[in-house]
């Protein structure tokens, strides 16, 4: 399958001396599903934000669908921020506009600045909102404040927002760090499904090795800024998992018979 | 294992002698260095406050008698008040051109204050755009609204003109510093999340900033009115920019007529009831809707 993401060599450095990342170097297959895991602070928010340029790497190189994100100028960077789509972990909604107010500023990216402005869309972008909406179970609430929501409502309505952008990409940073284990489900189920059924790459942050486990093709062990393991689902032993936490030996929760239902 | 029994209940008071062991502790106040700054200047300013009132120059004035014809005075103003110089219509006229200095500065003050605001939010804006903003505001500010009508009266001449101004200088500054703070305080993931989708900073302005802020921007637009009717009335008298101020300064300082001055106070007052009325009201509205 064709490469969508190519991450070379990338290294973030803070103002204050921190090193965030250090020399990260993997590559993301079109359609695949890959977590990024490690304890917290290992910087995986920072390398998913170095991807489209939320936060600017120091050094390195990052290529995605064959534009070189480091080397376009301003313009350029909309166009290819517009086909990534992003989701976070405290759903980074407009409290006071509605639910499908909120899904529609995924188009914004391919608007002229007046028409954003004052929030004109055609009829055709408010029924694929709509559409996108029902797949995601929300056909009732499309007029309903987004403050009104329950937690995995809106990280729905953020996986709504996403996808309206026509994304290949999606890079969610912990989005079930703050859901119930039934939310949490869901929204797992959903990206899976989008990743599966609509061929959209899903790169995700998660701090539950389980859930990892359960839904990915990949896993990306992050330490210390360092990538310290790289491989498939499948071939992943405790041992790695211990190493990527830097734990000893029968100190995490985790059961490696649970992967691959998905 | 059998579970424990109950909770043990706490051990009963040991009586007098806690008792006063532990007055022993609470007299044992500790003696902080802001406790002596605070009976310090407190001392000083009541030995200042006895030495101003004995060494006062009061001429002739007797304080008993002095005091008798102020009360005297309010008096006359407030309980005979009557309109000799102009009729009930005039006055209502001339209060609706006071309030509509007022209402002239605040609109252009808030237009002009939601742009520099947006410039001035240092989350939206370049920092050293923010910082020199927000300190040419903080310097405006400074200084009196009348000093700024006074000052543009040097070009513009005493009256109307200067006094729009002026106010308008004023309201910018002070709503610049309002809007921006409004503004700081929304939540920055809505800003990222868009920055993400490649939305550019017009959008983001109007599609996340503009509706989290509105109900502040409403609510600290009307504040600003409101200051600026107080100061409209003043304007009215100090830079002769005419409505029920100007009658006033006529009334006092021309006619000495205190029956008529407490007639436009009540005016005034009024009017200002009316305005707090139907402020407490939108903010009651906002806060419903949000």
């Amino acid at each position: 399958m064709k490469t969508l993401l190519e991450v070379k060599n990338v290294s973030k450095q803070f103002g204050n001396g921190t090193k965030a990342l250090s020399n990260i170097d993997f590559t993301v297959k079109e359609g695949e599903f890959v977590s990024i895991i490690g304890p917290s602070g290992a910087g995986k928010s920072t390398l998913l934000r170095c991807i489209n340029r939320m936060i600017d790497a120091t050094s390195g190189e990052i290529i995605f669908d064959n534009d070189h994100v480091y080397k376009v100028n301003k313009r350029e960077l909309k166009k290819v921020r517009r086909k990534i789509g992003m989701v976070f972990q405290h759903y980074n909604l407009v409290n006071r506009l509605s639910v499908i107010e909120n899904a529609l500023h995924g188009r914004l990216g391919y608007k002229s600045t007046l028409a954003g402005i004052l929030g004109l869309y055609s009829e055709e972008e408010k029924l694929q909102a709509a559409k996108v909406l029902q797949i995601l179970g929300l056909e009732d609430q499309i007029y309903k404040r987004s403050d009104q929501l329950s937690g995995g409502q809106k990280q729905r309505v953020g996986i709504a927002r996403a996808l309206i952008q026509n994304p290949k990409l999606l890079l969610c940073d912990e989005p079930i760090a703050s859901l119930d284990p039934n939310s949490s489900k869901v929204i797992m189920d959903h990206l899976r499904n989008i990743c599966s059924s609509m061929g959209i790459t899903v790169v995700v942050n998660l701090h539950q090795v389980d859930v990892a486990l359960k839904y990915s093709d990949r896993i990306i062990g992050v330490n210390g800024g360092k990538v310290v393991f790289n491989g498939t689902t499948q071939n992943i032993t405790s041992n790695d998992i211990h190493q990527i936490y830097g734990s000893d030996e029968g100190k995490l929760i985790f059961d490696l018979g649970g992967s691959h239902a998905g | 294992m059998q579970a424990e029994g109950p909770i043990k209940p706490f051990p009963a008071p040991a009586g007098q002698d806690l008792d006063n062991m532990l007055l022993e502790r609470l007299s044992k106040k500790p003696f902080s260095k802001s406790s002596i700054a605070i009976r310090m200047s407190m001392l000083v300013l009541a030995v200042l406050t006895i030495y101003a009132f004995s060494s006062f120059d009061y001429k002739d004035v007797k304080l008993w008698d002095a005091l008798i014809l102020t009360i005297d005075n309010l008096k006359t103003m407030f309980f005979e008040p009557h309109l000799k110089h102009f009729t009930f219509t005039q006055a209502l006229y001339q209060v609706s051109i006071t309030l509509g200095l007022a209402f002239l500065t605040t609109i252009f003050g808030a237009i002009i204050a939601l742009m520099l605001g947006l410039l001035a939010a240092g989350n939206i804006s370049s920092k050293p755009l923010s910082v020199i903003i927000k300190g040419l505001v903080a310097l405006i500010r400074a200084v009196p609204t009348v000093l700024w009508v006074l000052i543009f009266a040097v070009a513009a001449g005493l009256g109307s003109v200067a006094a729009v101004i002026g106010m308008t200088f004023h309201s910018i500054s002070y709503l610049v510093k309002a809007y921006s703070e409004s503004f700081e305080e929304i939540d920055k993931g809505a800003i990222e999340a868009l920055q993400a989708s490649g939305a550019n900073w017009w959008q983001i302005v109007f599609q996340v900033i503009i509706p989290s802020s509105i109900t502040y921007i409403i609510s600290w637009t009307f504040m600003r009115f409101e200051i600026n009717f107080a100061v409209a009335v003043a304007m009215g008298a100090a830079a002769g920019a005419g409505g029920i101020g100007f009658d006033m300064f006529m009334a006092s300082g021309f006619y000495f007529d205190l029956s008529e001055i407490g007639a436009i106070t009540y005016f005034i007052l009024i009017i200002a009831i009316c305005l707090e009325i139907f402020a407490t009201q939108i903010k009651r509205k906002l806060k419903e809707a949000s």
